[in-house]
């Protein structure tokens, strides 16, 4: 009887431990953690741990980085979209994200995934080697459309991001790359630096100091507006080309958290992206920080999975039960 | 005038207490973390980061060097006491450290370790000064077909380096080679052999396979002989102070040649401590006097691999601060921490920023002094470890497997895998193969293949991207002389015994 009487005591306050978290008002009452599916010392990395740094402003709890890596980053993803829908398990992403999930048929689908919050752009530049003739993006042009295929670019391997602009270039112009695949921006900078390839559409931190000090030339920012960076580089735009290849980076969560938790989070972080001690800490490591809320994050990850999903399509990456 | 920053910072480092105490709290942290089998020198300084971000640029950097430097040394303790290594860059030290640990000389082995390790930090210090510059364009000039020579040096090296006939540590090596293919290919994005599960998408990493072969594998073994005690290890004969001075001076030489190779190695990008550590021993092996005496307790194994370790820490930083390119997964984050405090490593730094280009050469000058001094303070305590009963230490040991590969990715599937190749260490033990080239395997072989089929690739299929290269060449040509040399020297033997008949008269 006694023996009885404890496991229903104790059920039932197992119960109540489980039910407190749904009916408390005071969320989030313990740490967040925020999964970046690429090793410590990333763009993605620091990013997020930049606004982990900054959160004990707006958040009452702290927030943890965790490196969830591995899969061309969807290891990462993955774990995100399987933790529990309580709000304390979010995600960072790129445009990663959505290549795999039509690449690759193990990858998360974005149907299981919340956007939050849109923290900001990426944008790239186009960058050749110093050992090329090649000083603007008219010689650039002509020279692939004279001999297709007669510049070698350095990129990441299908899916990643700087593949994808380097396709989307292609695209746009109607030019054929010889495009060389390395793991990751560090590999592709060092060999652009050594003249192993002759171009490459990086992320413009990479890009900015080697540009200054003559070991490669930016031709032009694929972005609306000039990078804070290299301000003496013109952006596509300004030298009368229609290009931008932008990353992004934005938070999501896993589908199915509680609505009322969702917009918590959302305005927090909005919030958060928009304290200036914060934008100008991001500057100084040359992040764009232009936050986007709740309504138009979901908006804006919509468009860029159509035309990703368009650029995939044409070099034929698509997994073939992923077509739409 | 770089000389002259270098030791003013250097000496207000030292006489500010808050400076000091703070390296010495990394220097001991990084010791710990690092003897910790799982927590690499990456981890250790991953976990140690946020911790860096509300101090001085300056402090914050004295500190994390303090870690990164403690921990390669750290990574040797467990590799020496335990069998385990505590950092992937201590893989080869267990080779001949647990020897000499069993054969009761643990203290001996722990403190050739520091010693080799301090030795070859200066060296590495020493060359990243002098050099930088200068032997970052050299690395800068290693493209993808220099880089698929020197993995074809490296596994022509590795095949000398285990222990038993060649063949057999070709074969293991074999497997090394397979599994370093599961995964996403590294050029196209293609899974191969991941059976269309999840878990193996993400490839074998070389931590969680170390820690399953080199750890669980041994804990299995021990349970296998359970019936004999884990070799007991009397306090006595660790305690021992009195080292044989004579024996360490004549082990400079090796002592030079690791350190030479790790600094080298190091400044190579992506090449990393680990090929550095294992090129050095194996090298060791080839020209050494006795290699039969190699995997039980040759002081030259412990002392070449542990100053590779050490000075291929200089050599790594070397492309990271004149190029802003980090040559492997450690100084990636050391360059997140800069960042954060608003430094960009990279071709301005010297230029724009000499004091603090300074203040790392003395922060890492600090790091090596410190780690030198708590090794030895610590090293009284650290053969306690032995003192352990053996069945609470296998069972911390396994529990320790299985936190250290999860925690290096998060993942449980870094823990199915090193559940895996503990029962194949276990099975490479009862087939009495060596196990240790199935790491050099799977670390060579993505290298290999990645940078072989990307030569290919640039010099649009033909061969004749290699016969461009002077350094690829050459690389070919030593390893072709390596793999000829044992062919070629009882020929040589043969030939001089007839050149001998045929002088004698019959």
């Amino acid at each position: 009887m006694k023996k009885q009487l404890l496991i229903i005591s104790s059920t039932v306050l197992l119960g109540l431990q489980c039910a407190t978290p749904i009916f408390a008002n005071d969320f989030p009452e313990k740490p967040i953690n925020i999964v970046v599916p690429w090793p410590a010392g990333g763009a993605y990395d620091l990013a997020a741990r930049l606004i982990a740094e900054h959160a004990s402003d707006t958040f009452s709890v702290p927030l943890v980085v965790q490196n969830v890596t591995g899969a061309a980053g969807s290891t990462g993803v993955r774990h995100v979209a399987n933790a529990n829908a309580d709000g304390y398990t979010i995600g960072v992403m790129g445009t990663h994200a959505i290549a795999q999930s039509y690449m690759n048929p193990n990858a998360t689908s974005l149907d299981e995934l919340t956007p939050l919050v849109f923290i900001g752009p990426e944008p790239a530049a186009l960058a050749v080697s110093s050992e090329t003739n090649i000083e603007d993006i008219a010689t650039y042009l002509d020279t692939l459309k004279d001999t297709p295929g007669n510049i070698i670019n350095g990129n990441d391997s299908p899916g990643g991001f700087s593949y994808i602009a380097a396709s989307m270039l292609e695209n746009q112009f109607d030019v054929e790359l010889t495009k060389i695949p390395y793991q990751g921006y560090a590999p592709t900078v060092s060999a652009l630096l050594s003249g192993e390839v002759m171009s490459a559409l990086l992320p413009i931190p990479l890009l900015a100091d080697q540009h200054a000090a003559g070991q490669l030339r930016l031709l032009g920012v694929a972005a609306q507006e000039r990078h804070p960076f290299a301000p003496d580089v013109p952006t596509f735009k300004e030298q009368g080309y229609d290009f931008i290849a932008e990353d992004f980076f934005m938070l999501y969560l896993p589908e199915e958290v509680p609505e009322e938790r969702r917009e918590k989070l959302a305005d927090m972080f909005y919030a958060l992206l928009q304290d200036t001690s914060f934008q100008d800490a991001a500057s100084k490591i040359g992040l764009v920080i232009q936050p986007k809320p709740f309504d138009e994050t979901e908006r804006y990850l919509e468009q860029r999975s159509d035309e990703v999903y368009d650029i995939l399509a044409t070099s034929g990456l698509v997994d073939g039960s992923l077509t739409r | 005038m770089l000389i002259e920053s270098f030791i003013t910072t250097l000496i207000s480092t030292l006489l500010s207490p808050w400076g000091l105490s703070l390296a010495a709290l990394g220097a001991l942290l990084g010791i710990i973390l690092g003897a910790l089998p799982g927590v690499s020198s990456t981890m250790a300084l991953a976990i140690l980061l946020p911790l860096s971000f509300s101090m001085d640029a300056h402090l914050a950097i004295l500190f994390l060097l303090c870690v990164f430097v403690a921990s390669v040394y750290g990574g040797s303790i467990s590799a020496i006491l335990i069998n385990i290594p505590g950092t992937p860059g201590a893989i080869v030290t267990q080779l001949d450290g647990h020897p000499m640990a069993k054969a009761g000389k643990a203290r001996e082995a722990l403190t050739y370790a520091l010693i080799a390790s301090t030795v070859g930090g200066a060296f590495g210090l020493g060359l990243l000064v002098i050099t930088a510059p200068l032997l970052a364009n050299v690395a800068m000039s290693f493209r993808s077909p220099e880089f698929a020579a020197v993995a074809v040096f490296g596994l022509v090296l590795l095949a000398y380096a285990s222990p038993g006939t060649t063949v057999r540590g070709l074969l293991v090596g074999a497997i090394g080679l397979i599994c370093g293919m599961v995964g996403f290919d590294t050029l196209t994005d293609v899974p191969r052999f991941t059976f269309d599960t999840s878990a193996l998408q993400g490839g074998i990493e070389l931590v969680p396979l170390c820690v399953g072969l080199f750890g669980l594998g041994e804990v299995l073994k021990h349970l296998h002989a359970s019936n004999q005690t884990a070799p007991a290890i009397s306090m006595a004969a660790t305690q021992r102070t009195r080292l044989k001075v004579r024996t360490l001076i004549k082990s400079w030489k090796s002592m030079l040649r690791g350190s030479l190779i790790g600094a080298f190695v190091g400044a190579i990008p992506a090449a990393g401590s680990a090929i550095a550590v294992a090129i050095a021993y194996a090298q060791e092996v080839r020209f050494s006097k006795h290699p039969e005496q190699f995997g039980q307790g040759a002081i030259e194994g412990v002392v070449a691999p542990e100053a590779a370790n050490s000075s291929s820490i200089g050599g790594t930083l070397i492309p990271m601060m004149t190029l802003g390119v980090p040559g492997d997964a450690i100084t990636a984050v050391l360059m997140g921490s800069l960042l954060i405090h608003g430094l960009r490593p990279g071709p301005m730094l010297f230029s724009e920023n000499p004091e603090f280009v300074s203040s790392i050469y003395a922060g890492f000058l600090i790091a090596l002094l410190l780690t030198l001094i708590i090794g030895i303070l610590l090293m009284r305590w650290l053969p306690l470890i032995l003192r352990i009963p053996s069945h609470i230490l296998l069972i911390g040991i396994a529990l320790l497997c299985v936190v250290g590969a999860y925690a290096i990715r998060n993942s449980m599937a870094d823990v199915y895998i090193m559940l895996f190749f503990g029962a194949l260490g276990y099975l490479l033990h009862l087939l009495s193969l060596p196990s240790a080239p199935l790491a050099f395997g799977l670390i060579l072989g993505p290298l290999l293949e990645e940078n072989l089929r990307r030569s290919l690739i640039l010099g649009r299929g033909s061969w004749d991207i290699f016969l461009h290269s002077p350094i690829a060449m050459g690389l070919f040509a030593l390893s072709a002389f390596a793999i000829a040399l044992p062919l070629l020297a009882p020929l040589w033997v043969r030939l001089k015994s007839d050149i001998q008949r045929f002088k004698t008269p019959f």
